[in-house]
């Protein structure tokens, strides 16, 4: 994929359809480590050690339309490719947790790209909650979405002008993150 | 025209589904990153790519389409060669570049795939 949003957007709606209704998201930027760090922690229904093992295999799917999955095969090989890895830990029940690296300088490591539109995907796809935390260098971005929907007093985040906030909200965060040092 | 007269025209070596080369060719694509793959390639073309991950074979799969040339002398990996047999995908090699590949295979009158 052009940009590691994609990625990130299948993950989180793999999160949805294991019924998660809580997500979290950490994107960690991490320019003099040379890594980025990515984690995405819901507690879905979880994985059996047998759905584990195959979760990466491309010819193994829960989908029943078609006998290929590529979500996860291509997360991971796209990280292999820049010197990280993806990783899955799940225990049946209480949820599954992804775990993906990059070499942060690596010439092949896709730009984050766009991640407010892909949070705005998330929420409106979905009821989950969302935890989401984004380091870079010194500086952060993080929000909870349980926090936002108690102020929100039973708004929708489809509303018309809660969903204008919230992109106006997520891209003004973002942006903070690019800001120059002062 | 079929897989086997291009493996014949550009010297291509067969590592898999040496079987499936009856199969007319619809057309070409190339690249190398699987998603612009998935998007734009369509059944029955020649995907030519420089990846030697099982993945590819997913994706020719999902497409049906009629084999892969895989460029440089990337040796796919043995994964890929199995499964590539199994789901009856022809894997094609050659110390070739893909631009030298895509070249040749416009030579032959493979159209590419615009829309």
């Amino acid at each position: 994929m052009r940009e590691l949003s994609l990625h990130i957007l299948d993950a989180l709606q793999n999160s949805l359809e294991a019924g998660a209704n809580r997500v979290e998201l950490e994107i960690e930027e991490d320019p003099l480590a040379d890594r980025l760090h990515i984690t995405i922690r819901d507690n879905g229904r979880g994985m059996s050690a047998e759905q584990l093992a195959r979760a990466f295999d491309p010819f193994y799917t829960t989908r029943k339309t078609r006998h290929v999955g590529l979500g996860l095969p291509l997360f991971k090989a796209a990280a292999q490719r820049c010197n990280g890895d993806v990783t899955l830990t799940s225990q049946e029940g209480r949820g599954t947790t992804l775990e993906a690296t990059f070499q942060y300088s690596h010439i092949d490591r896709a730009p984050l790209g766009d991640m407010a539109r892909t949070l705005l995907a998330f929420l409106l796809a979905g009821r989950s909650d969302l935890a989401y935390r984004h380091r870079r260098g010194g500086r952060e971005f993080a929000f909870d979405t349980a926090e936002i929907r108690t102020a929100l007093g039973g708004l929708p985040f489809s509303h018309p002008e809660v969903r204008r906030w919230l992109e106006e909200f997520i891209a003004e965060g973002e942006a903070s993150l690019e800001e120059p040092m002062r | 025209m079929d897989l086997k007269t291009i493996v014949r025209e550009l010297a291509l070596e067969v590592r898999a589904a040496a079987g499936n080369l009856e199969r007319p060719v619809t057309g070409g694509y190339a690249s190398d990153l699987l998603s612009c793959v998935m998007a734009k390639a369509q059944a029955g073309n020649l995907w030519v790519t420089l990846q030697g991950h099982p993945n590819i074979v997913a994706v020719a799969s999902l497409l049906n389409l009629a084999g892969l040339v895989v460029t440089e002398g990337v040796t796919p990996d043995p994964a890929t060669l199995s499964r590539a047999e199994e789901e009856g995908i022809p894997i094609l090699t050659t110390p070739l570049t893909t631009y030298t590949v895509v070249g040749r295979l416009f030579a032959l009158g493979i159209p590419g795939v615009e829309r």
